[in-house]
């Protein structure tokens, strides 16, 4: 055996290693875009094109559809409400979850192994069952049919995420850290926003994404507790089941744009996470 | 999204949360039809377009009546007026609705007031909209009727021997029928197959003729394009070619019609040995007994009961009149289609209508089940007929001895709760 050989070998190796993780990649991001593209490209088609097979790979720029939508009344209002409702589980489940995770990741307390089952459990119970009794309640107290009432909501169904989210960040950051800035003057508090907070940023964006997810696909809550400020989900997701298919794809196409370009937005804090921050 | 924006996004939300209780003056219509976008569209901006505001908000029926029992548990009410079918209304407790006997309006059929009564003396609801379930076809499909048959008058056999025909001349199975998960068939074995083979749906379940009526949907499913287990508005396949013939509820055909009304044809349910088995589709509206504001509820259940908002219904929803209307020559060809069809369907001389379920309670869904078990057991799962339903037997008694709910049509009349034979 030469060196040559050797050589030949690895380079070989190297080559198909390469086109694997090539071809991972390209699978990977098809996956995600390509239901993504046909939805688009049905959105933008007549409804003949829409029931014809095979389609077409480019849209045809039909703006049929989306101009039903456009006249559709009440679509705007429902938009600006998901938006908001959205935006207030986003904070919300970031100020009662983050402290949270703090807490179980550096504190000792007793029933600590009891409590992050307990937070789990709230995820346990489904909507359909707990939204009659909520419904009540909201209606007696007078958070019915209000953003704030149905954001409480979204909170309670997005904080298991935001806890265990955090909760593993902060164990990932070493305590000899806090300690060290605690040596330098900080408080607990400032050692906390000075140091931890700029660390685990990536983190915290996830999970508040993960929370503005959760509230914007919430539909059964939604629909059972606004009426007048009903959320896009429960104002449109209801209704597409039973309507045409190009109107199914329009509709589609108009609830999943705003969480897209929500997330677009966020992005940069998202990718901090690995080292490539601020692109 | 800077920190900044994110609290502007705080405070405009708490905001608007606010000045959302000031505004309610709106008569919130509650609705479980007219669900699809482009039929919500056309009951808010010409149906009642005339009735003041209105605000008309269909739902899926799970946060519809959970919706409503919230507000009837906490006495405090904003829906006005509730629009659901009959199934819906008969699952609650009457003492919830207003009596609407006074109103001084109803519909034509004495059926379907006596229906609305709920088992009261009174009617808790008022009749709104009527539909039905057809066939319908792809006019190439016609080349291939069996010799003899007619369209408008087949039979069960004639209709397999004729997928038969389509099958064996374009080697795909094309009869439709909706099995999917949103699809009615549970309505076609109690309503069509039950009636149009055994004269009952109750009494005659696990009858001889039941066996043989199992055995013909076997037959007709070997006909049937096995992707029907996802088909749940045959509207769909027929205007893609998925399915050349189909069964399907008039308003889940309609889409077909009105897009390309040369291409397809509308006709009556097949029969069988006991008649031509057919189930009319009712749909009404209510008051619930925490309206806010009883005058305007009732003077919108009024509305829509006039014969123009029953016409402009029948435009926006595929739903007929039930009462005495005048219909104007210019209907979408959908209307023309589906209603001829259930004309046919009605007027046959072996017509053998098989009503609603009535008297179940919330115990609907349940009996819908037995049905669903049975065909996914005998038909799909290739399960022995005569164990299937001797053993769905039991839960179905089980469901009428527990409501006490009395037979309805085309079983004969009981004393009691309908006995399972």
């Amino acid at each position: 055996m030469t060196d040559a050989a050797v050589n030949d070998v690895s380079v070989d190796t190297r080559k198909s290693g390469r086109f694997l993780y090539g071809a991972s990649v390209v699978f990977l991001c098809a996956w995600v875009i390509v239901p993504i593209y046909f939805l688009l490209i049905n959105t933008l088609s007549s409804p003949e094109t829409v029931n014809s097979f095979p389609k077409p790979f480019i849209p045809e720029f039909d703006f049929g559809s989306l101009q039903f939508f456009a006249g559709f009344s009440g679509m705007l209002t429902a938009l600006k409400n998901s938006v908001i409702v959205a935006l207030l589980t986003m904070i919300m489940s970031i100020i009662i979850g983050a402290p949270a995770g703090y807490a179980l990741s550096r504190f000792d307390f007793p029933g600590k192994g009891l409590f992050r089952m307990l937070i789990l459990l709230t995820r346990a119970f489904p909507l359909p069952l707990l939204a009659l009794p909520l419904a009540v309640m909201f209606i007696q107290t007078g958070l019915d049919d209000t953003a704030f009432g149905l954001a409480l909501v979204h909170t309670t169904l997005a904080i298991p995420f935001a806890v265990l989210i955090t909760f593993s960040l902060f164990s990932g950051i070493p305590i000899e850290l806090e300690e060290a800035a605690w040596t330098l003057g900080c408080t607990r508090l400032t050692a906390f926003t000075k140091v931890v907070l700029p660390l685990i940023l990536p983190g915290i964006t996830a999970s508040a994404i993960f929370a503005f997810v959760i509230s914007w696909n919430e539909v059964f809550a939604a629909a059972v507790l606004t009426i007048e400020n009903r959320t896009l989900t429960a104002f449109l997701l209801q209704n597409l089941d039973t309507s045409p298919l190009h109107l199914k794809f329009a509709g589609g196409f108009i609830l999943v744009v705003p969480a897209l370009i929500f997330i677009f937005a966020v992005r940069k804090y998202l990718f901090a996470m690995w080292g490539i921050a601020n692109r | 999204m800077t920190l900044h924006s994110k609290i502007t996004g705080a405070v405009s939300g708490i905001a608007v949360s606010c000045i959302a209780f000031a505004a309610q003056a709106d008569v919130l219509f509650w609705s479980t039809q007219a669900k699809p976008v482009e039929e919500s569209q056309a009951m808010r901006e010409q149906v009642l377009s005339g009735a003041g505001e209105v605000d008309y908000q269909p739902n899926d029926p799970g946060p519809w009546i959970t919706r409503l029992n919230a507000e009837l548990q906490a006495d405090s009410g904003t829906i006005g007026v509730l629009g659901a079918l009959h199934g819906d209304f008969s699952a609650m407790d009457p003492d919830d609705l207003v009596d609407l006997s006074d109103l001084g309006v109803m519909s034509a059929s004495s059926t379907f007031n006596d229906l609305s009564k709920l088992g009261t003396d009174s009617m808790q609801y008022i009749p709104w909209m009527q539909a039905s379930y057809i066939m319908a076809a792809n006019k190439e499909a016609l080349q291939y009727l069996p010799e003899g048959a007619d369209v408008d008058a087949l039979t069960y056999d004639q209709l397999i021997a004729w997928g038969q025909n389509v099958m064996t001349a374009t080697g795909e199975a094309k009869f439709g029928f909706p099995a999917g998960p949103k699809g009615l068939k549970h309505r076609f074995f109690q309503g069509y197959l039950y009636p149009s083979y055994t004269n009952g749906v109750v009494r005659s379940f696990a009858s001889d003729e039941a066996v043989t009526a199992w055995e013909k949907m076997r037959e007709l499913w070997a006909v049937t394009n096995p992707a029907s287990t996802n088909f749940s508005f045959l509207q769909e396949q027929l205007l893609s070619g998925d399915a050349w013939i189909v069964f399907d509820h008039t308003s889940r055909l309609a889409q077909a019609f009105n897009e390309r009304p040369d291409d397809f044809i509308a006709f009556p349910a097949p029969a069988g040995p006991t008649g031509r088995g057919f189930m009319p589709v009712l749909a009404g509206v209510a008051i619930p007994r925490t309206a806010p504001d009883m005058e305007a509820s009732k003077a919108l259940v009024a509305h829509m009961l006039k014969p123009e908002t029953q016409i402009a219904t029948l435009r926006a929803t595929n739903f007929f009149p039930v009462v005495d209307v005048d219909l104007p020559g210019d209907l979408p060809p959908a209307v023309t289609a589906a209603g001829d069809a259930v004309a046919k369907m009605s007027g046959s001389a072996d017509a053998n209508p098989g009503l609603l379920p009535a008297g179940l309670g919330d115990k609907g869904g349940d009996f819908n089940r037995v049905f669903v078990d049975s065909f996914e057991r005998i038909v799909l799962g290739g399960q022995d007929i005569r164990a299937v339903l001797d053993d769905q037997k039991g839960k179905l008694a089980a469901i009428m001895e527990e409501t006490g709910a009395p037979c309805w049509a085309p079983d004969a009349p009981s004393e009691g709760a309908c006995p399972v034979e």
